[in-house]
């Protein structure tokens, strides 16, 4: 028995210290740096800059996410939670919304939020119809017709709560703020522009072009200090050279482009990927009579080859889309279907004028989309169209230069664009008129569905893509690199990050300074506590 | 224009001569030599371009060797060997696979001409190239040049294809570098010359299409005609074009047409040649032959004033004692200087002004005695007639004393008046030869020759009809406007007098006296012509010889008087005669006298009215 009991003690006493390891080994850490690094440059952190449906935007978005918080937010299993607003109710009609603010929340200044400043933030980004209100600590939203989609409306894109401060900066209750600011190198002495320890915001799209931006972690946050001491983000970073760096160990995260997401398999690397979220179309200008443009339009959309494009140019990191909302946000995108008849294609284009553009003259496909990638596709757009007789030459962004990626402007001598869509809500509803808002599709009162009915849904699109002055390509998920030592990246499956969770598997303090940046005593690091548990 | 000035001029123009043959002849070789030399560089460096043509070609056959025989390509060509190969994990393969050997363009193509992946045009993926499957064997063919279409544009490539030899159906590989101006830019050049590149790929001529190593070409559309007659007709062609007005500018451009697999122009190579080296050589041996010439020219023409000074100055001192003979100074004497040519004609100068002076004294000396002859003979002739009567008289006188005093008296009487005829008859010849030894020096005036002709003649009027001898009949043909000579007006006179008296005596039986003035030659001719029966030519060349006559009663001194007259006028006279038709005297007086000066126009003064018969001595 003795013996019995020894062994039994030692086999207790061996899983004890097994669990042990393992617990240590899991348990999150508080400490260091997260590097990322973003090929968008510059950005902007004021949601009143943003345009909506830009890749900008997105990026934008991804950043403020850390410094600001939302009323409340969707989780992967859709259902909201609770942010700054603890408890929502709304009327039968879904005309009348109430908020109530959570108590205590302050600002990473100290002050404390109150129900005017979120009404201050989400008045100019509400349409006339709606009237936002503020009544002690709850929030009123009113509308004369029913928002049945205002929480997804809320989850996403700009709601973001912050405080307009005297001087045009912005203050936030998020988990991180902003604690340094830093243009390129070349002129960094001049430019070093180092808000004070409590600002918020970064200077303005517009004011300045930062390079780099760190975060530090917010202690007085409502939702509980961060793991992360910082994060420190490297703008304008071009896709192969983020790569690189992930591979050497200079960045954590980084943005992995989806011709180069085979590649980071290969090496063994992390890369996770979202839904689909980005989607590359074809827009129409108006340069040819209604009726030869439609033609000319549907001899164009039977031209074009998106299982290739999809399969083989982006090596099936896409998917070929046809419609323009993707399946996981409208749910009904399987029933839009795709046609590519080369012949069919050049019998219409046979019937059409030889004269103007898409007969001797070229049609002119200017991509406003930046990258490689919307160019290879648009060198194949010009490729399809070309084997159905229509000439269609490719001009560069830089030719005709219009920052803006959806560019509204119909510029006459360009007949067709390759354009961008990153969506930007949760409301598929609230999308699709966005969408057809920035794209100008079809007349702006016509057929704008305000009900959250998907069969309405789904004849409005419909009705948008017969017209066919809108033709989607493809539709690709966001990809990211990770480091070996980033824990608890659980972004949502649109392509939210979620910084404040995530953690670093940093080694000992006494390991660490072997060769780590990350490692405690970096002047820009405050030494990294490794302290096990959750997050207060 | 003098000898001196020709020569001087003959030399000098022989001097620019050589000097401009000289230039002309440095400037043509210089200008031919450069060209040949221009002509080798350009050979030189189109065999460069072939060699490098030729090396590139190897060596991007190399790199696509090398491509199609690495083991990834090999895996490739088995996994898309496969049915339902995955083709999109290859896309991006030719990328790399460009990068990894430094070629511009990398295309992997399956068995069926299908793009699988294109480092140029990855868009193009999907898509056949039927060229590629239409050739057997690719590998050992050479690199060739050809087209290559771009996203954006059509490039000039130099492409080679091979194929993974270890897998059963064919799996190409095209590989190729870019004709750019990298390309040009390996081509070592000389100074003054550039390449450049036309890459044929349109129909008609495209600026853009026109590269050089430094980019693009300014002003390419002035190679549009050279690259449109090479469109037509592909074969070198040597242009020149100026770029501006001035020479130095100009470039040669040697155009070699580059052709494709299939024998089509798909690109031009052009190797201009500055002409600037040289217009600038030659400009400089012109100005260098300018600055010889002038030089030469400078020195020549000290030389040639200095040569032809030496040359000629015994030429003009044979000229003035020429001259000076001419003017009957027969001593004249040259100095003779050297034995040459020049030399000897001064020596043959002097002697044969001695010679003429020598025989001119002779002569004198014959005419003087001739002269004192016929003196003598016409003194003894004119003298003996009145001696002989004096003699008979003074031979009646002494046969008279034996006469009685009557009878003495009677012819006493007789005698000393016949003495005294005589004796005035003496008198009479004495006074004659008196005369014109005294004839005097000439009073120059203003004369109208015409007016002293009629003069003349109206002297003679009563003896043109004298009653009982035979009739003379005047002509007078006198021209109008006749100019004013300098002249004496008696001693001009006198001469017409002796002449017209002269012709008088000629036509003993009557006949026409004709008298006629004319201008000839700026001088003013007098003609006095008589119908008598003329003069032999031995009377014709002795008749100015004084006491020369051929009339039983002249003295001989009258057309003496005439020609002492002509000459005292610088004048000429001459006689023409023919038997039988007449005799005509031909005086030509010049105009002006030289050294005299007439200040006043004063009419002419009449001539004294002398009787013909005293102031006319008769022949």
């Amino acid at each position: 028995m003795k013996r019995i009991g020894f062994r039994l003690h030692a086999l207790i006493s061996g899983l004890l210290l097994l669990a042990l390891a393992v617990q240590s080994a899991t348990s999150p850490r508080r400490g260091g740096t997260l590097r990322v690094e973003l090929r968008a440059a510059p950005v902007s952190l004021d949601p009143r800059e943003w345009m909506a449906g830009t890749m900008e935007a997105a990026t934008d978005e991804k950043l403020a996410a850390l410094i600001f918080d939302r009323l409340l937010v969707l989780d992967n299993y859709g259902r909201f939670q609770p942010q700054l607003a603890t408890e929502w109710t709304h009327d039968a009609t879904f005309k009348r919304w109430q908020f109530v603010l959570r108590a205590g929340v302050k600002f990473s200044d100290g002050s404390v939020l109150t129900a005017a400043d979120v009404v201050a933030a989400f008045q100019p980004l509400f349409p006339n119809g709606q009237q936002i209100t503020a009544s002690g600590s709850s929030v009123a939203i009113q509308s004369a017709v029913a928002m049945p989609d205002l929480l997804e409306e809320l989850a996403s894109g700009r709601f973001f709560v912050y405080r307009v401060q005297a001087d045009g900066t912005l203050l936030g209750t998020g988990p991180f703020f902003v604690s340094e600011s830093r243009e390129n190198s070349k002129s960094a002495d001049k430019s070093d522009s180092a808000p004070s320890e409590a600002s918020n915001t970064p200077p303005a799209r517009s004011e300045g072009k930062p390079a780099h931006l760190r975060f530090r972690a917010n202690e007085e946050t409502w939702s509980g200090r961060p793991f992360l001491d910082a994060i420190d983000v490297t703008l304008g970073v071009p896709p192969l050279r983020q790569l690189f760096d992930l591979q050497l160990g200079k960045a954590d995260l980084v943005e992995v482009s989806p011709d180069l997401v085979r590649r980071a398999m290969q090496d063994n690397l992390r890369v996770w990927s979202s839904a689909p979220v980005v989607l590359y179309g074809l827009r129409f200008d108006e340069v040819l009579p209604a009726a030869v443009g439609a033609r000319l339009r549907e001899a164009v959309s039977l031209s074009l080859d998106r299982q290739t494009m999809a399969n083989v140019l982006l090596q099936k990191q896409a998917e070929p889309a046809a419609a323009l909302l993707p399946q996981w946000l409208s749910g009904y995108a399987f029933l839009f279907t795709m046609e590519t008849n080369i012949a069919r294609a050049r019998e219409i284009r046979a019937a059409l004028p030889v004269n103007g553009a898409g007969g001797r003259e070229p049609l002119r496909l200017r991509v406003d989309a930046a990258g490689d990638l919307p160019k290879l596709l648009g060198e194949r757009v010009a490729i399809n169209a070309r084997q159905a007789a229509i000439p269609v030459q490719v001009v560069s962004r830089t030719a005709l230069h219009n920052p803006s990626s959806t560019a509204s402007s119909t510029d006459a001598a360009v007949g067709l664009h390759l354009f961008a869509w990153h969506y930007s809500t949760l409301s598929s509803r609230l999308e699709l008129e966005s969408f057809a808002s920035a794209l100008h599709l079809g007349d702006s009162g016509e057929g704008v569905v305000s009900s959250t009915d998907p069969e309405q849904l789904y004849t409005r699109e419909k009705r948008l893509l017969d017209e066919r002055h809108v033709l989607p390509l493809v539709a690709l998920p966001e990809y990211v690199g990770l480091g070996q030592n980033v824990r608890d990246w659980m972004p949502a499956r649109w392509g939210e990050w979620h910084l404040a969770d995530v953690w670093l598997d940093l080694p000992e303090p006494a390991q660490a300074q072997a060769g780590n940046s990350n490692a405690a005593g970096s002047p820009a690091n405050p030494p990294a506590t490794a302290l096990p548990g959750a997050k207060p | 224009m003098s000898f001196r000035t020709k020569l001087l001029l003959i030399v000098l123009l022989i001097i620019f001569a050589s000097v401009t043959v000289v230039a002309y002849g440095v400037t043509h070789y210089t200008r031919e030599a450069f060209e040949e030399m221009d002509a080798q560089r350009t050979e030189a460096l189109v065999a460069q371009f072939n060699k490098e043509f030729a090396q590139r070609g190897e060596e991007i056959a190399r790199q696509v060797e090398n491509i199609a025989n690495a083991e990834v390509t090999l895996r490739m060509a088995i996994d898309l060997g496969r049915p339902n190969a995955d083709q999109s994990l290859y896309v991006r393969d030719a990328n790399g696979a460009a990068q990894d050997h430094g070629l511009d363009f990398v295309e992997f193509v399956n068995s069926d001409g299908t793009l699988i992946s294109s480092a140029q045009y990855p868009a193009r993926v999907g898509y056949k190239n039927d060229w590629l499957t239409s050739t057997a064997d690719w590998n050992t063919s050479s690199a060739f040049l050809s087209r290559e279409e771009l996203p954006t544009e059509v490039a000039l490539s130099l492409t080679v294809v091979r194929t993974q030899p270890n897998v059963p159906k064919p799996f190409y590989i095209v590989g190729g570098r870019r004709l750019d101006r990298k390309f040009l830019e390996s081509l070592v050049l000389p100074a003054g010359m550039r390449t450049l590149i036309y890459s044929n790929l349109e129909p008609a001529f495209v600026p853009t299409a026109l590269i050089s190593a430094k980019g693009d070409v300014e002003q390419p559309e002035r190679f549009a005609p050279l690259v449109e007659q090479i469109q037509k007709q592909p074969h070198p062609l040597v242009r020149t074009l100026d770029w501006s007005s001035d020479p130095a500018d100009a470039e040669a451009f040697h155009a070699i047409p580059l052709m494709g697999r299939n024998n089509e122009l798909l690109g031009i190579f052009l190797v201009g040649s500055s002409r600037k080296e040289l217009v600038l050589l030659t400009n400089k041996i012109v100005k260098i032959a300018l600055a010889v010439g002038a030089g030469a020219l400078f020195v020549g023409l000290l030389m040639a004033f200095w040569i032809s000074a030496r040359i000629t100055k015994p030429v003009e001192e044979l000229a003035e004692g020429a001259r000076e003979v001419a003017a009957g100074r027969w001593e004249t004497h040259i100095d003779v200087r050297g034995s040459d040519e020049i030399g000897q004609l001064a020596e043959a100068f002097n002697h044969m002004t001695q010679t003429l002076a020598a025989q001119k004294e002779r002569l004198v000396q014959t005419e003087r005695v001739a002269a004192w002859r016929e003196l003598a003979r016409r003194l003894a002739h004119e003298l003996r007639n009145p001696l002989f009567p004096m003699q008979i008289t003074v031979e009646n006188l002494q046969k008279a004393r034996k006469l009685e005093a009557k009878q003495f008296l009677e012819v006493f009487n007789e005698s000393t008046a016949t003495l005294k005829t005589e004796l005035a008859n003496l008198n009479t010849i004495v006074t004659r030869f008196s005369d014109f030894s005294k004839m005097p020096a000439p009073q120059f005036a203003r004369v109208n020759v015409n007016e002293s002709l009629r003069n003349a003649v109206r002297l003679f009027e009563p003896q043109f009809n004298e009653v009982g001898k035979p009739t003379i009949t005047p002509e007078l043909f006198l021209a109008d406007a006749l100019p004013e000579i300098d002249a004496d007006p008696d001693l001009l006179h006198r001469a017409f007098q002796n002449l017209i008296l002269n012709a008088l005596d000629a036509m003993p039986a009557g006949g026409t006296l004709t008298l006629r003035t004319s201008e000839h030659d700026g001088d003013l001719r007098m003609e006095v012509s008589d119908t008598g029966k003329g003069l032999t030519p031995e009377e014709c060349s002795r008749l100015f010889t004084p006491y020369y006559t051929t009339k039983l009663q002249g003295t001989g001194l009258g057309l003496a008087i005439v020609q002492s007259v002509v000459s005292d006028h610088h004048g000429t006279i001459s006689v023409t005669s023919s038997e039988e038709r007449g005799t005509t005297f031909r005086m030509d007086l010049p105009q002006r006298q030289p050294g005299v000066v007439i200040v006043a126009k004063d009419a002419a003064p009449e001539p004294k009215s002398t009787p013909p018969t005293l102031a006319a001595a008769s022949d």
